[in-house]
């Protein structure tokens, strides 16, 4: 479904992720960790188009999409949960949803996602009128993945859901990316929290300062002792 | 650092500079003399604001106080109650250096930002308008009209012509040398580190209240006595033309041209659009009124676009290049 | 008593189109961040346009609005997108000068074409006056103030209830998240800069009938523009409204208890004093 090919992306011309290739196929968990400044930020916006690459492309679903705008990666549906979750501070619950569901393929379907939204999380239901600036972390979580959903995802990259928040919100928060998955969702899961990561992801990547160290299944990259090396920054 | 400025002082240029102004001047019909002395004016005022505007990165609008204090002040001073000018110019050079100061220490003690500090000193520039034309003292919105020059140096008389030239000529050069000086001296380097980054300039313990009072003072009494010796060639102290914040854009729009925060950026700005607009303003200014302006517009909106840090990098870069081997004087 | 009853008339009429011609100032800046200083030569622009329409059509300028203000509003995508757009990323300064390069050549555009002379637009309801009681207010001064609100009230609702409405607070509140649910950020802001140079061509027409017009004017009208959002606060569009109505006042209380100097200072000094006390503006940024 993904595959990012040698992708060299930086700023200013520095790059920082250097020659960084991953797959993904339809209905996978992959999960990317590494330690802070790793580039995992900056590969996630590199795929919605946020960076135009130095080098490098970006497959989705068979179509070359290096050179389109975020707008239109959106469009076609990969869909990021941005790290700090960065919800609109001074707009309602509702009104953060309805901006979710904006593009030009899901607007008109924002009743229906909205009530499938609201469903999967009960506490927006309450909050609906509220400024999203006054909810807690987990809840400003919660509206982030449900404005990511309103957008009719096909490809959901959340950047470092569990960031901040507390144990008990972290294992909601997973839950759900469960249930997604269950539901048929490809998810890219960005994490620093390794064991968590490797226990909902099938496969993962382990990027170490701008460049793949470890790659393969959950269980092998968690036995390697590269992993924890990469981690510690050793 | 101070070398370079000694450099600069002994460089051969001015000999040449010298040899042309004593040659030329008296070959030229008054006409472009005139050109050649307002263009001297603008160097001279748009490098005095370069210490402010470009240095210090603040785009303050209010040089218009000084320049029209410095012209309408001394002007009233002598018609009003008969002060000799030279004694109106150094009293309006004070009080423009304390109104400089004044809006230095409003920037420091609000901490005004860039944006604010731009406004502001578009409402004093406002402001001053609505006093000069409101105050006879000043003139009022009819002006003043000064006695006529008949070249008495005691009595700030340089004969127009050729004397408002050489007057000229001093001014701009010293208003560049100035800059060369400050560029070159420890306080230059503090107010790029201010403009480039205010909040770590007051984190390694830059005196951050002293160095913009002094480039504010020294720009505003510059602009000041830069005020005077032009009413004077003028004559006529028109509050439309010296006091307007017109004057303080045009002179913004010179040093953008040429290279905000460069020694001769300004000066080079002043020199290419001076002469160019009054040449259009003197064929098609009875037919095409404002043409002049028009281009200013044109020109500074093109180099923005095309070059941001304005046309000098430019030349220095073409200069380079066709003389590889020259040894680069900045 | 009646001359203050009459200023309180006249103050609250003209404020209510100073707030207009800030909002579009104040949504301008908060989409793209961008201080026009050639605002008020847009709105001399919106005026001349009204005057060659009567001058060769012999259009009345509320009826002129018909061409003025998609013509403007195209003029403003225009400007945004070749001048301003490039400018993105570029220090802030830059902006500022080259708006003031752009005000150079709009107004010299416009006396060249028109010449520096005074002109006046005739309207039909030019002369015709309103009594109520001891105060009697012009007719057009009624009209402003009229469709100044409903224009305010129309925007305040488009900006909550439409999409593109909400794009343009997204693109405020957070243009990278805004640029992450689809939203084109660079067409917001020039569609909000476009929106914004449409709006003045109404303004413009509001404040034409019995106005004397010259080319010179436009650094006026900007300076009154900017005193007003930085009165009520760049974003906030009650405060923006209230500014204008304070301004408006200002004006007109100012001319009758103070001399003509200090009157026309008064705006001034009041803009001084809130940009060093509360460089929020009056009130905080609570409807956006
Ligand atoms: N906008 C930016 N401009 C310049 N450098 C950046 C920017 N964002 C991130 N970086 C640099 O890129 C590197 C990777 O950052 P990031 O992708 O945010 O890492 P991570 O998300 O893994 O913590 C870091 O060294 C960071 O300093
Ligand atoms: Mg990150």
């Amino acid at each position: 479904m993904l595959e990012v090919d040698h992708l060299v992306t930086g700023y200013g011309g520095v790059p920082v992720l250097q020659d960084v290739s991953l797959t993904l196929s339809a209905g996978e968990i992959v999960g990317l960790l590494g330690a802070n400044n790793a580039g995992k930020t900056t590969l996630i916006n590199s795929l919605s188009g946020m960076y135009a690459p130095m080098s490098g492309r970006i497959r989705f679903e068979g179509q070359d999409v290096t050179a389109m705008t975020p707008k239109q990666r959106v469009e076609i549906g990969i869909i990021q949960v941005p790290e700090g979750r960065l919800v609109f501070p001074e707009m309602s619950v509702r009104e953060n949803l309805l901006l979710g569901g904006i593009n030009a393929r899901a607007r008109t379907h924002r009743p229906r996602q909205m009530d499938h939204v609201l469903e999967l999380f009960p506490r927006l239901q309450e909050r609906l009128g509220q400024k999203a600036g006054t909810l807690s972390g987990g809840e400003q979580q919660m509206l982030a993945i449900g404005r990511a959903l309103m957008a009719e995802a096909k490809l959901l990259m959340l950047d470092e859901p569990s960031l901040g928040l507390s144990p008990l919100f972290v294992q909601y928060i997973f839950g759900i990316i469960d249930r997604l998955h269950a539901e048929g969702l490809s998810i890219l899961l960005i994490e620093q929290n390794l064991n968590l990561t490797l226990r909902h992801a099938q496969r993962c990547y382990v990027l170490e300062r701008g460049k793949v160290a470890v790659e393969g299944a959950s269980d092998v990259v968690k036995d390697d002792p590269r992993t924890r090396r990469a981690y510690l920054g050793l | 650092m101070r070398q370079e400025f000694y450099k600069t002082l002994m460089s051969p240029v001015w000999l040449v500079i010298l040899v042309l102004a004593a040659v030329l001047p008296p070959l030229l019909p008054s006409y472009y003399l005139h050109i050649v002395i307002l263009s001297l004016v603008y160097v001279a005022l748009a490098s005095a604001w370069n210490i402010v505007g470009g240095m210090a990165g603040q785009i303050s609008l209010a040089h218009s106080l000084f320049i029209g204090t410095g012209a309408m002040l001394s002007t009233a001073l002598l018609l009003k109650l008969g002060v000799n000018m030279w004694l109106g110019l150094v009293i309006s050079a004070v009080i423009s250096g304390a109104m400089g100061a004044m809006i230095a220490w409003i920037d420091f003690r609000f901490q005004l930002g860039h944006l604010s500090f731009v406004l502001i000193t578009l409402a004093f520039a406002e402001m001053g308008t609505v006093i000069v034309e409101g105050w006879d003292f000043l003139g009022g919105a009819s002006g003043l009209l000064l006695p006529q020059d008949k070249g008495d140096f005691l009595a700030f008389q340089f004969g127009g012509g050729i004397g408002a030239f050489w007057v000229m000529l001093v001014l701009a050069i010293a208003s560049i040398l100035i800059n060369v000086a400050i560029l070159n001296a420890p306080l230059g380097y503090y107010l790029r580190t201010i403009r480039d980054n205010e909040n770590a300039a007051r984190a390694i313990g830059v005196n951050i209240l002293r160095y913009k009072v002094a480039a504010m003072v020294i720009s505003a009494m510059l602009s000041s006595v830069i005020g005077t010796a032009y009413v004077r060639y003028l004559t006529f102290a028109d509050p439309y033309l010296l006091v307007s914040p017109i004057i303080i854009i045009e002179i913004v729009l010179f040093a953008t041209v040429g290279g905000l925060g460069r020694a001769y950026g300004p000066a080079f700005g002043a020199l290419l659009l001076v002469p160019l607009g009054e040449i259009l303003r003197g064929k098609l200014g009875g037919t095409l009124p404002g043409l002049h302006y028009f281009i200013y517009g044109v020109v500074v909106i093109a180099v923005i676009l095309m070059s941001p840090r304005g046309l000098l990098p430019l030349f220095e870069k073409w200069f380079s290049r066709a003389r590889p081997k020259a040894a680069t004087t900045k | 008593m009646a001359e203050f009853l009459q200023a309180l008339a006249q103050g609250l009429l003209i404020g209510s189109t100073y707030g207009l011609l800030a909002l579009g100032m104040g949504l301008v800046y908060g989409v793209s961040g961008v201080v026009n200083f050639s605002h008020g030569d847009f709105i001399s622009l919106g005026m001349f346009l009204c005057l060659a329409l009567y001058s060769a059509l012999a259009l009345d300028p509320y009826v002129s609005l018909v061409i003025t203000v998609p013509l403007m509003t195209v003029i403003g995508g225009l400007v945004y997108w070749y001048l301003l757009r490039p400018m993105v990323g570029h220090q802030f300064l830059m902006v500022v000068q080259l708006t003031l390069g752009l005000s150079l050549v709009l107004q010299n555009g416009i006396l060249m074409v028109f010449g520096g002379q005074p002109a006046r637009t005739p309207s039909v309801v030019e002369s015709k006056l309103l009594i109520l009681g001891d105060v009697v207010v012009r007719v057009p001064h009624v009209i402003a103030f009229v469709v100044s609100f409903a224009m305010a009230i129309g925007l305040y609702i488009m900006l909550r209830s439409t999409d593109f409405g909400r794009s343009i607070r997204a693109v405020h509140q957070n243009a990278h998240a805004a640029a992450l649910m689809g939203i084109d950020v660079s067409r917001v802001q020039t569609l909000t800069f476009a929106l914004g140079i449409g709006i003045l061509a109404i303004a413009a027409a509001l404040l034409l009938p019995g106005t004397p017009i010259q080319p010179a004017q436009g650094l006026r009208y900007t300076v009154i523009t900017l005193i007003v959002v930085a009165l009520g606060g760049m974003t906030n569009f009650v405060g923006i409204m209230l500014g204008g109505l304070i301004i408006g006042l200002s004006e007109a209380y100012g001319t009758i208890y103070l001399s003509d100097t200090l009157g026309m200072l008064l705006p001034y000094g009041i803009f001084v004093l809130i940009m060093l006390f509360r460089p929020q503006g009056l009130t905080w940024s609570s409807s956006r």
